[in-house]
């Protein structure tokens, strides 16, 4: 459809295009695999509306009286608001801490020739491999050493570092696709370097901080083995591991951990649709200039 | 699905090297945001100074201390013996060699290294080949059509890893099973108790439906957005040239996104090989040990045993083959950078 | 040294109010809440999710800081999901919670450690001679006490008392009769299971063991090693397997995967199983909530004679006090009230005869056709796993009784999967 761009408006082209067994295959493939991948999510969500014995049936409940109990109990353990504070302290924190450091250390990468700068790029690469869940206990013990068990700080920063070589490739990537000239431009106007930075290339940027700033959102929101091991205090404990307290060893509250984990992905969601447009085209702008 | 898909995905990545070389006289696409004349790629050698020192030292210096210091320890303790006594106890027993030569000589352990490159394999080839289909039939659905396409796939994507994997042990239930339901709606016989992780096959073949279905949203979402980035005279000009949709794919779209399927399969590689809870939640590795990949062996016999020494060697064993599967994409992404 | 680091990367204006946030909850407590200035301590108690009813509990505490003015008692619940990490993480740290609950298979695995206080020179004010034997055991290695019982739990049958009086079955003395009532159930409602038995309850398995006269894991010389592939462990398994012929509960999972209380017995159709109390009471409330009203039955899981029930698991917790901890005085003396008689007495009312006490007489009268007395039936044939450290690392999964079990049910001859077992088991059970 795109392609046909002589076409002078959409109404013409419906009314044109003949409703082909490709079109048909096409729209029909798309909401099979709509339903494909939308159906977990469902089952999810409407599982935390049934009441405990209607979750695991023989025969699956379709149509069920929803009940908001397992939100009501979701919600209602002690300290829920803490972990939230918790959740969106240290995501947050990471999140724009990874995006001020990256944002510099990209632009050297993508703009100015130095030596080691071939070096500094294969230790991103490198560094997105870090195998974060086994190094728990090193870092475990560096924590114990440095009395920064429990501590918020410590987790934003470990959370930080976690995101920070992905945001650097994918900031990086994004720079480099913004014409030199532009910059050149600006110079010969009369700025500085630094301004011509922050008055032409940063607002280029915007999509690319968005893209990024998702992908380090849902990497730091959804962390479990650091903060399993670090923060045994529940005061310092972040909402992911509340997903998991429904489940016990005297049976698991399946509607209870449904309806945690719903409302744990709501902020996902919402900051995806809110960076949707920008974010996706970004991600990839950066990762196509790569 | 995945039954359909995967002769694309065997003949994908086959076809791609000559089919993309034998092309690559393609005319480069105008990119960038602003319209140039000349590419818009380059960078000017400055005499920079200690400027670019300065400003990549922030990342430097914050992974040396929180990645690379860690990673130090890591290595440190996997030359110790660490069981609970000594954890608890904070003393020190070096051992040298032993875990690793205990796990290079463990018949179980080469078992798991294979079993975890042949799942990663299969694994990321079934994700880039259906996450790129689902981004070709995004570019070429309608409004509306897409719109309700992507929704489920971001759906799917936000979907926390706590749920998504009691919901998928849930779906194949032996006893409650909406799969098993299905089946049985449908009118096949034999599924009123079947047991979908009775081998390890078996449930690493969940884990890999999983796994498909978690990461796919991100490679279809991104190859969407890749794909509005070309210009539509170049579809034209090879529809013009008379070149088939598969044609068309392997002429226009490859060579122009070879940057995009370049970094995706390298981060689904990491992904993937690293991935643990969904392995571990799914069965716990089982049954007997069957459906064990690397990190859920590491977790297992390191961790769970609270042999701490055994699962940092593993960790950096790990380490040390992923780097070597990498290497050759580490070159791949280096010899780019000189390009640019 | 870490902290001058961060502050050299440049981002200290970032940590500052990311500290700001984070130190309304954190700062002041915890860490240093043991030792603060003004003589005000915190007594920081570890219990599992479950374990003490809250109003008992608070009991306790009301009358701990009665007695120890400027003393409070935190009490942290815990759950099981991911315990032994903590527990053992907990252990090694300057601040340990002072007094924490262990399970019995469990404790032994600590003690070796050193990570917990030796309490040998408390037994008199613990009261340690009036413990319940079979529920010391668990407590003491090499000679040395380093916890205090507190609770223990066995299983018995629960049966749908409707069910076996359609079939015209009472409650079995002995296993034969018990085999031939599970035939008649399922003559009489073949739809339903005579049993539900999942392939990997290996408590049950264990009694089975118990009453061959032989053990899950023997001492030789000073070494364990594994015993599933003996003669004795063969029939036990294969009187299993007959058992849970009559089910048709997954072969490759536990009581707890689908939760049989919860998710499976609601649902109707099975016509006993074999489960603990608080697994009883779940599985009356779950069905209440649904609509439906139980009518359960119990008996002990019966002998190979009339004259004695089956050997059963006695399943537990013990109270135990950190090395570390910076209170230790306190800690004792809230262990000794907790797990004293008087409060114990408490616990058994509170909890209805559900968990066996530490003290016999302690115990609370049950009440006729009671789990509680089905319970307190058998007990006496109570048995713990193998006391030696190392049988933690042997119940960790995967279990290798447990993969055992599958292979069997699932047509493995019963030494063969022994033998595999217990090569995994010799591996494990002598570590540390």
């Amino acid at each position: 459809m795109s392609a046909a761009t002589t076409t002078p408006t959409p109404q013409k082209l419906r009314t044109r295009k003949p409703l082909t067994v490709g079109a048909v295959a096409k729209n029909l493939g798309a909401l099979v695999l709509a339903v494909v991948f939308v159906f977990p999510v469902y089952w999810m969500f409407s599982s935390s509306l049934k009441p405990q014995h209607e979750i695991m049936t023989k025969d699956p409940v379709f149509v069920f009286t929803p009940t908001f109990e397992n939100y009501k109990t979701a919600t209602g353990v002690d300290l829920f608001w803490t972990y939230v504070t918790n959740s969106l302290t240290v995501t947050i924190g990471a999140v724009l801490l990874a995006l001020v450091v990256a944002l510099a250390a990209s632009f050297a990468i993508a703009r100015l020739r130095f030596k080691g700068r071939k070096g500094i790029v294969l230790i991103v690469m490198m560094a997105q491999m870090a195998p974060w869940e086994v190094m728990v206990i090193a870092m475990y013990m560096i924590s114990r050493e440095n009395d920064l068990l429990n501590s918020i700080p410590m987790l934003t920063l470990i959370y930080f570092v976690m995101v920070l070589p992905f945001t650097i490739w994918t900031l990086r990537g994004f720079i480099a696709a913004v014409p030199v000239e532009l910059e050149e431009a600006a110079q010969i106007d009369g700025c500085t370097r630094g301004q011509a930075f922050r008055k032409v290339i940063f607002p280029l940027l915007a999509p690319g901080l968005m893209s990024t700033s998702l992908f380090g959102f849902i990497t730091a929101w959804n962390e479990f083995a650091m903060i399993l091991m670090l923060n045994k205090e529940k005061e310092s404990q972040t909402l992911t591991l509340w997903l998991t307290q429904f489940q016990t060893a005297f049976g698991s509250d399946w509607g209870a951990t449904m309806a945690a984990s719903t409302l744990f992905a709501l902020p996902v969601l919402i900051v995806f649709l809110f960076l949707q447009r920008k974010a996706v085209g970004g991600m990839t702008a950066g990762a196509v200039k790569g | 699905m995945t039954v359909d898909s995967q002769g694309t995905a065997t003949a994908g990545p086959q076809d791609a090297p000559g089919r993309a070389a034998g092309k690559s006289q393609t005319p480069p696409p105008s990119s960038g945001p602003k319209e140039v004349l000349q590419p818009p790629r380059g960078r000017r050698s400055l005499p920079s100074g200690v400027l670019p020192y300065l400003l990549v030292a922030p990342a430097l210096l914050s992974m040396a201390v929180l990645l690379l210091y860690p990673l130090i320890r890591n290595v440190i303790l996997s030359f110790q013996q660490l069981n609970r006594k000594e954890f608890i106890t904070r003393e020190t027993v070096w051992t040298g060699f032993d875990n690793y030569t205990e796990l290079l000589g463990d018949g179980d352990f080469w078992t798991v290294v294979v079993r975890s490159v042949v799942f990663t394999a299969v694994n990321v080839a079934l994700i880039m080949a259906i996450g790129t289909a689902i981004g070709l039939l995004l570019n070429r659905l309608g409004k509306k059509m897409r719109l309700v396409l992507s929704l489920a796939l971001m759906f799917a994507w936000a979907m926390p890893i706590v749920a998504s994997v009691t919901v998928f042990r849930w779906l194949f239930d032996e006893q409650f099973g909406v799969v098993n339901w299905l089946m049985r709606t449908l009118g096949f016989s034999g599924y009123d108790q079947h047991n979908w992780f009775e081998t390890g096959f078996s449930t690493l073949v969940i884990v890999l439906i999983l796994l498909v279905w978690g990461s796919v949203p991100f490679v279809a979402l991104n190859m969407y957005a890749g794909l509005t980035t070309i210009g539509s005279e170049l579809y034209e000009a090879a529809k013009m040239d008379g070149a088939s949709g598969w044609r068309t794919f392997w002429a226009v779209v490859f060579p122009n996104l070879k940057s995009f399927f370049m970094i995706t399969t390298f981060l689904e590689i990491i992904w993937i090989f690293k991935a643990f809870a969904q392995v571990y939640a799914m069965n716990l590795g089982g049954p007997d040990r069957g459906s064990e990949t690397l990190p859920v062996f590491a977790y297992i016999e390191g961790v769970g045993q609270f042999h701490y020494g055994v699962a940092a060697a593993i960790s950096i064993l790990t380490i040390v083959m992923l780097i070597a599967v990498m290497s050759f994409y580490f070159r791949l992404i280096l010899k780019e950078e000189e390009e640019l | 040294m870490k902290r001058k680091l961060i502050a050299a990367i440049g981002v200290a204006g970032m940590m500052v109010s990311i500290a700001a946030c984070g130190s309304d909850s954190g700062s002041d407590k915890g860490k240093d809440g043991g030792k603060a200035a003004g003589g005000d301590k915190t007594l920081t108690v570890w219990v599992m999710d479950g374990s003490a009813p809250d109003a008992w509990m608070a009991e306790v505490n009301k009358a701990f800081e009665a007695k120890h003015p400027g003393v409070k008692v935190k009490v942290e619940k815990q759950i099981w999901n991911g315990i032994q990490e903590k527990v053992t993480t907990a252990l090694s740290e300057d601040t340990p919670p002072d007094v924490l609950e262990l399970g019995n298979t469990q404790t032994a695995g600590y003690a070796v450690t050193g990570g917990l206080a030796d309490l040998s020179g408390d037994k008199a004010t613990l009261g340690y001679d009036a413990w319940n034997k079979g529920m010391v055991a668990s407590n003491e290695l090499d000679g040395k006490l380093y916890s205090a019982p507190w609770y223990a739990a066995n299983r018995v049958v629960v049966y749908d008392k409707a069910a076996f009086k359609k079939a015209g079955v009472t409650p079995p003395k002995t296993r034969a009769e018990w085999i031939d009532g599970l035939k008649k159930l399922k003559a009489s409602d073949p739809k339903s299971q005579a049993i539900y038995l999942p392939g990997q309850s290996w408590y049950v398995l264990a009694g089975l063991i118990w009453d061959e006269g032989s053990d899950l894991a023997v001492k030789d010389g000073d070494k364990w090693k594994g015993n599933l592939s003996s003669p004795e462990a063969v029939s036990a398994m294969n009187f299993y397997k007959e058992l849970a012929s009559y089910s048709t509960a997954p072969k490759d999972k536990d009581e707890a995967t689908p939760q049989q209380s919860t998710d499976i017995i609601p649902k109707g159709g099975v016509a006993s199983w074999i489960g603990l109390g608080w697994e009883a009471g779940g599985a009356i409330d779950a069905m209440k909530k649904a609509g439906k009203t139980a009518d359960f039955g119990y008996f002990p899981i019966p002998g190979k004679t009339a004259d004695k029930p089956g050997s059963v698991f006695l399943g537990g917790s013990n109270l135990a006090i950190a090395e570390r901890s910076k209170n230790k005085d306190l800690a004792k003396e809230w262990l000794a009230l907790a797990a004293g008689k008087e409060f114990m007495t408490k616990y058994a009312t509170a909890t209805e005869g559900a968990l066996l006490p530490n003290t016999d007489s302690a115990q609370f009268k049950p009440a006729a056709g009671s789990f509680a007395e089905a319970m307190a039936a058998s007990s006496a044939s109570g048995k713990v796993t193998p006391v030696t450290p190392g049988w933690a690392n042997v119940e960790t999964a995967p279990n290798p009784i447990k993969d055992y079990m599958t292979k069997v049910l699932k047509g493995e001859d019963a030494k063969k999967a022994g033998e595999a077992a217990d090569k995994v088991i010799n591996e494990r059970i002598n570590q540390q």
